[in-house]
Formats: structure tokens, C-alpha cells, sequence
């Protein structure tokens, strides 16, 4: 991946999307070979300083407000107490939680896990976002906010990893794509590269994963 | 050590924010209460079965809370999938480990205090006497105890699948030592081969939480303070099996699977 | 679908048949209950015949209280504690230790673990009444704390003689409290009526407490009264009661001045001794008393 881009991770279920994330955040080790991020092997927990990351599946410590995971996640990565308190009143509006900082997080509806989620990834000003399917479960709205809150961290030269289903989105946002089948890479280049003469992304990726559409009469 | 105190501070969050320790204080003070408005031939000095009962209780419920407390807390990380938000922060698997212990074994310090204070209140209101240091050998040695069921009961939760398993196992254990970990020699002599060096070698291996828990009768009947050296000895004996403990659960943890 | 009518009328049927069932029900339950352990006692209910060994189990903990908590366990050597020492030192029981000064019962340490291990555990023997763990005569009513112990032992196992007695000779030997060793031994008679030893004891507080020799007369003579009720067998067993009553009553009426009824209880006491030798010396000098008095006897009948 190059720096400042917007990356998109597409394949059908089981191809190995969360598989390769774990990889690069250090849950598994790769089978072979290694993985690296800012050069730094993933394997290292410094690999992680600079980076944010937003599981599929939102779920947070239920008996802490969103301040006090925010404030928690902050230690984890030393920042400083004046910057983290800077940081968590910016996030908080980012994600409009500012109102619902102090309820703790068992009285939070998905939308709003899912915007703690976005937050707690953002805590460190990371320079790579990692985002497993962002904007699943999300209302229209929410979806929009997701891809607007994508499209300012690319302006201010962050990149953005992420993984999606929805390729509608995909070729809104995303400045590259990779498409992963079985374990196997099978392209990666700019969206229109890989759409090419396919009349949209959708039919490109099912005809890349080798997926035969049924004709209608 | 900065992430350990922050995972620490969670797990002392999570403590004083859910219902066990202060259900099990209520539940403690009311039978405490109740058992001294006992009239009992109209003396109002009688305050050794007070100590007892309430040494007893707070054996038993700090007991619950480190190891409910304890077995929980990696299987819920799992369960509640914090553990991946968390484990993608630069924070190792023995930072995290480490963490956890401190905060449950902290928690547990936190809950001896609340609970001795109590004690030496009731003991003192019939006493009228404050014997701080030995309540201070006492109240240490158990919190070093604890920091041993704590170790036992991380490592528990890495290897048995749920918590309540692992909870059960750990009463079982910690309440087999402390009634018969003193006497297992005892049974050992009285065994034929190969069972009396497969007694033996139990009951070198297993950690006499005895020793701290049979300090409830010293505290009890008011004797004189154990030498600080023994004590010393004591804690460090207790601390190197927690350490034991604390690097199985980590080695074990390095080769677990996260998600 | 079933109307309203229906639904209440099979409501009223099934009330109909409940009742019914109920009622017939009742006489067979009633005999049934009859049947059942009389007692209304919340511990006999909860734990049966149980409640006997929890109840001495609860006298052997006064006595490890009485210890100060230094006390053999089922894998010590307890050849020393088989009579509880709480109730050997009062007098009332008959003892089966092996006597002398125990040295200590757990032996030698078996390894360093068990070496180190006492430092953290009670490892003198002391007996509370003599100051306890802190060796401080002015704390001997330490000899308070056994009595939660004895109380609860003698509400699981009432029909145990011994615990009242035990309990009355602490409170009013050691602590000075009268009434409440009064009331202790009242309760042991009103749970065992015709026990001589609860009746020996409560003549010895009317007369060494309170310092009244008629209510002390008519309790130990009634005593005696109650020995000579028991069965053949019992009697044989239990001959040192009746010396006791006797030797008391003998020692009242002397003190008072009756000297041929003193003659009379010492007489009877020296049938039922098994040292005759000691009482007769006692005989001899309330004899002597007599022959000083020279004043006209009436002797009593004998009581054999």
C-alpha cells in the first residue's frame, strides 16, 4: 500500500479478509513469510503505535463510559494527559457522542458502538486505519457519515485499509482495490483498472472470483 | 509497565462498578451484626467467636471475588470481543497478562482493606483494643494468599474453556489446601509405597495457602506477633509460586489462538 | 369455541374436585404427621440426630477456645484432650487423659515445612483461666469466651447434663455471674428433670454463691431422693453423685450444727465411697463433736 491512499479489501465470505488483518495486527502468525507495516515487523508491538483499528463486531468494556475507554485506549499508546483530553473532546464530536460520553456503553444502541468503535480507533491520530467492514449494520445515515469521516482522513494524508461488501462504496471511496479469493490475491490496482470493460466493479469482482451469472431470458 | 497499570485500572474499575464485593460486604456486616446482638449471659465482652465467624467470612468471600473475578476476565475479553480492539494496541499478550493480575490482585487488597477495617471495628468495640500490627500480618499474608488463587485462577481461564469450569476447580483446589495441605505429610507417612511419595511430592509441589489462613487463630485469641522474618519468608515463598503461575499463563497465552 | 358458560362451569368443577381431593386427603396427612418427630425445635427439624454430634463438636471447640486455639487435630496425638480439659477442670467429669503436663501433642516437626509452618499457628498449651496466649493473670475471665460454645452446644444436645454443669461452674467460679449459672442449670433441669448431677451443682451455688443452706438442703436432698429412683445398673455406675450429695449434705448439717444428721449424710457417703477411709475420719471428728456437746441425740433412722 502506498501512503495516503484509501485501500479497499474486497472478496466473498471466507476468503481471507479478517484472516490477512489478523495477520498484519499481530493476532496470528502468517503460515509463511512475513508481514510489515511502516517496516516495522507485524510481529512487534510497535508495529502498532501508529495504527487504528475497527473490528467488524463493535463490542467495548459495557461498565465504561466512552470518555473512560478513550482515556484507556490513550494510556495504552502513552499519550500525554493534556493531548489525550484534546483528542477525546475532538473525537467525541467527530463521532456526535458528545452528549452520551458519560453513559456507560451497555446503554448504547449499535450505531453508537460502532461510532465509539471509529473513535477509539482514531484516539492516537494513527498515520494506517485499519477498518473491517466499517459501515456494516449501519443505517443510510450512518453509512454517509462513515464514508465523509473516510474521505477527511485521506485529505489530511492518512490511509485508510479497509474491508467491504458494499462495492458501491467501494468505488466511491476507494483510490485502490485489492480482490482476495480463497486465500489467493487475484488483482489489485486503481478501481478503474479493475473494473475495465465490465459494465460496473460488481460484475468485474464476480467475474475476477469466477462466479458464472445465470442468464434470464 | 505504564499498560499494565492501565489494564490494572480497568479490572479495578469493572470490580467496585459490579454487585459481588459489595453483596458479599452487606452479607458479611449483617452476619456479623446479627451474631454479636446475641445475648450471651449477659456479657458484652465475648468477642472471640465474633472474630472468628467474621475471619471465617471474609476468607470465604475474598476467596469468591478473587477467583470469580479472575476467571472471568480473559473468557469475557474473548466472549465480548474487547480482546481484539485491545490486543491491537502496542500492548503485548504479557503485558496484558501481567495486567490482569495486578488488577484483580489490587482489587482483592482493595476488598481486604474494606473488609479488615470492618473486622477490627467489630473486635475493637467489644476489645477495646487495636493490635494494628498483628491485624497487619494477617491482612498482608492473606493478600499475598490471594495473589496466588489470582495466578492460579488466570492460568485456569487459559486453559479450561468456561469460567464456571475453571472456578469450580479452583475452589476445589484452594479449599483442599487450606483444610489439608498442612496434614498431607501426616497421610503420606501413613501410606504405603507408591503412594506415600506421590503424597509426598503433592505436598511439596501444591503452595500452603494454609499458612496465612491458620494465622486466623493467632488474630483470634490475641497472640503475641509472629517474627517479621518468617513473615517475609512467608510472603516471598507465596510470591514465587504467583510468579510460576504468572509465566505458565503466559507461555500458555503466546500459543492461544485470539479470536 | 368454548362459551364463558362452559369455562366457569368446568372452573367451578376442577375447585369442586380440588377441594374434594384435598379433604380427603386431610385424615390420612394428619395421621401421617402424628407419626413424625414431635419436636418443634428448629434445629431438631433441620438436622435431626445430627444436632448430638454438632453439639459436641461445639463443646470440643470451648475447649480449644480454652486452649487458646493450641488444639490436636484427627492427625495429632490427642491422648491428652480426650476428656475436654474445659469440663476435666471443673471437677464434674470423670478424666481420660493420660495426665501430666502436656509437653506437645503434634511431636517433632516432620519436615521444614512443618517446622515453619508453627511459627504461624497457637504452640503453647494454656489454659485461658490462667491467662491464655498472653500469660497475663489479670486477663484469666478471658475464661468468657468458651461460653458462646457451651450455649450452643447445650441448645443442639439439651439432654447433655454435662454441658450445664461445665457451663455453671465457669460462670460462677470464674466470672462471678450467680444468676446466670442459675438460670443455666434451671434450664439443664427443665430439659432433664431428674438429673442429680444438675441438682448437685445448683446446691453447691445456693450454698457457696448465695450462701443459703435451706435451699441448698432441700435441692441436694432431693438429689438423693432422685439417686435412689434410678435403675439398678445406673446406680452401680454412678455411686460418685451420691457420695458428692451426701459428703454435701453431711458438711451442711455440720456447719449448722446438726450433728447427728451431719453423722447420718457422712455415714450414707462412706457406703457409697470409693474411699471410705477419708470420710471416716470425717465421722470420727463430728463423733468427737457429739461426745464434746453431750447433749441428748436423736438418731434418725438410718437411711439403709
Amino acid at each position: 500500500m502506498q501512503a495516503g491512499e484509501v485501500f479497499g479489501f474486497l472478496g466473498p465470505n471466507g476468503a481471507g479478509k479478517t484472516t490477512t488483518m489478523n495477520v498484519l495486527l499481530g493476532f496470528v502468525p502468517p503460515t509463511s513469510g512475513a508481514a510489515y507495516l511502516f517496516g516495522i515487523d507485524v510481529r512487534q508491538p510497535i508495529a502498532r503505535q501508529r495504527i487504528g483499528y475497527l473490528p467488524e463486531l463493535t463490542y467495548y468494556y459495557k461498565f465504561l463510559t466512552a470518555e473512560e475507554l478513550l482515556r484507556f485506549y490513550a494510556k495504552i499508546f502513552g499519550l500525554p494527559r493534556a493531548e489525550t483530553d484534546k483528542r477525546i473532546d475532538q473525537l467525541l464530536k467527530l463521532v456526535e457522542l458528545e452528549h452520551a460520553r458519560k453513559r456507560p456503553i451497555k446503554s448504547y444502541s449499535k450505531g453508537m458502538q460502532q461510532r465509539v468503535g471509529l473513535a477509539q480507533a482514531l484516539i492516537n491520530n494513527p498515520d494506517l486505519l485499519i477498518l473491517d467492514e466499517p459501515t456494516s449494520g449501519l443505517d443510510p445515515l450512518g453509512r454517509m457519515k462513515v464514508r465523509e469521516i473516510i474521505q477527511r482522513l485521506k485529505n489530511e494524508g492518512k490511509t485508510v485499509f479497509f474491508s467491504s461488501h458494499e462495492l458501491g462504496e467501494v468505488e466511491t471511496v476507494c483510490d485502490r482495490v485489492a480482490i482476495i479469493h480463497q486465500g489467493d490475491l487475484k488483482a489489485v490496482g486503481r478501481v478503474q483498472e479493475i473494473t475495465g470493460q465490465h459494465a460496473s466493479l460488481e460484475k468485474a469482482f464476480l467475474d475476477i472470483i469466477g462466479f458464472q451469472t445465470s442468464t434470464t431470458p | 509497565m505504564r499498560n499494565i497499570f492501565a489494564v490494572a485500572g480497568i479490572v479495578i474499575k469493572e470490580l467496585y462498578r459490579r454487585k459481588d464485593f459489595y453483596v458479599l460486604f452487606i452479607l458479611t456486616v449483617l452476619v456479623c451484626l446479627i451474631m454479636a446482638s446475641v445475648n450471651i449471659f449477659n456479657d458484652k465482652h465475648i468477642v472471640r467467636y465474633l472474630k472468628e465467624l467474621c475471619l471465617l467470612l471474609i476468607w470465604v468471600s475474598s476467596l469468591v471475588i478473587a477467583i470469580t473475578t479472575t476467571a472471568r476476565q480473559i473468557p469475557a475479553e474473548r466472549e465480548q470481543r474487547t480482546l481484539l480492539p485491545l490486543l491491537a494496541k502496542p500492548l503485548t499478550r504479557t503485558q496484558l497478562i501481567f495486567g490482569k493480575f495486578l488488577g484483580c490482585w489490587l482489587a482483592c487488597g482493595l476488598v481486604l482493606i474494606c473488609f479488615y477495617i470492618f473486622f477490627g471495628a467489630l473486635a475493637a468495640s467489644r476489645d477495646h483494643a487495636w493490635p494494628l500490627l498483628n491485624y497487619f500480618q494477617a491482612a498482608f499474608l492473606h493478600w499475598i494468599a490471594l495473589g496466588v488463587v489470582v495466578a492460579l485462577a488466570l492460568l485456569g481461564s487459559l486453559v479450561f474453556a468456561a469460567p464456571s469450569s475453571n472456578s469450580t476447580i479452583c475452589f476445589v483446589i484452594v479449599a483442599t489446601i487450606l483444610t489439608l495441605g498442612r496434614y498431607l505429610d501426616a497421610v503420606a507417612l501413613a501410606q504405603p509405597e507408591p503412594f506415600r511419595s506421590l503424597i509426598y511430592a503433592v505436598y511439596y509441589a501444591v503452595p500452603h495457602l494454609e499458612i496465612p489462613f491458620e494465622m486466623r487463630n493467632l488474630i483470634v485469641h490475641d497472640w503475641p506477633l509472629i517474627a517479621w522474618n518468617f513473615v517475609a519468608l512467608d510472603a516471598l515463598y507465596l510470591l514465587a509460586y504467583a510468579a510460576a503461575f504468572l509465566v505458565a499463563a503466559c507461555l500458555v497465552f503466546r500459543r492461544k489462538p485470539v479470536n | 369455541m368454548t362459551s364463558p358458560r362452559t369455562f366457569f362451569l368446568l372452573l367451578l368443577a376442577l375447585l369442586v374436585g380440588c377441594f374434594g381431593f384435598a379433604a380427603g386427603l386431610l385424615p390420612r396427612f394428619a395421621a401421617y404427621e402424628s407419626r413424625r418427630h414431635q419436636s418443634n425445635d428448629f434445629f431438631k427439624l433441620l438436622l435431626g440426630d445430627s444436632t448430638k454430634m454438632f453439639a459436641n463438636s461445639f463443646f470440643v471447640k470451648a475447649d480449644e477456645y480454652y486452649h487458646s486455639g493450641y488444639y490436636p487435630t484427627i492427625f495429632d496425638n490427642n491422648s491428652n484432650f480426650k476428656t475436654p480439659h474445659v469440663a476435666e477442670d471443673t471437677g464434674a467429669v470423670t478424666s481420660h487423659n493420660q495426665g501430666g503436663e502436656d509437653t506437645s501433642f503434634m511431636g517433632e516437626p516432620r519436615d521444614w515445612l512443618d517446622a515453619f509452618g508453627r511459627h504461624f499457628i497457637p504452640n503453647r498449651h494454656t489454659h485461658l483461666d490462667e491467662g491464655g496466649a498472653a500469660d497475663d493473670l489479670s486477663g484469666s475471665d478471658n475464661v468468657r469466651e468458651i461460653l458462646p460454645w457451651l450455649k450452643l452446644s447445650a441448645r443442639l444436645d439439651p439432654d447433655n447434663v454435662t454441658t450445664y454443669t461445665v457451663t455453671a461452674f465457669w460462670l460462677r467460679n470464674r466470672m462471678h455471674k450467680d444468676k446466670e449459672a442459675e438460670q443455666v442449670l434451671r434450664e439443664g433441669l427443665r430439659n432433664n428433670p431428674q438429673s442429680c448431677e444438675l441438682l448437685f451443682e445448683l446446691g453447691r451455688l445456693y450454698s457457696e454463691s448465695y450462701h443459703d443452706a435451706g435451699r441448698a438442703r432441700n435441692v441436694w436432698e432431693l438429689g438423693v431422693r432422685y439417686w435412689f429412683q434410678l435403675p439398678a445398673e445406673e446406680q452401680k455406675e454412678d455411686r460418685l453423685i451420691l457420695e458428692q450429695l451426701t459428703t454435701n449434705l453431711g458438711q451442711l448439717e455440720e456447719t449448722a450444727g446438726n450433728l447427728p444428721q451431719a453423722l447420718n449424710w457422712l455415714q450414707a457417703a462412706q457406703k457409697s465411697s470409693l474411699t471410705p477411709g477419708t470420710l471416716q475420719k470425717r465421722i470420727d471428728a463430728v463423733k468427737a463433736k457429739m461426745a464434746e456437746q453431750s447433749s441428748q441425740l436423736v438418731v434418725p433412722k438410718s437411711l439403709y
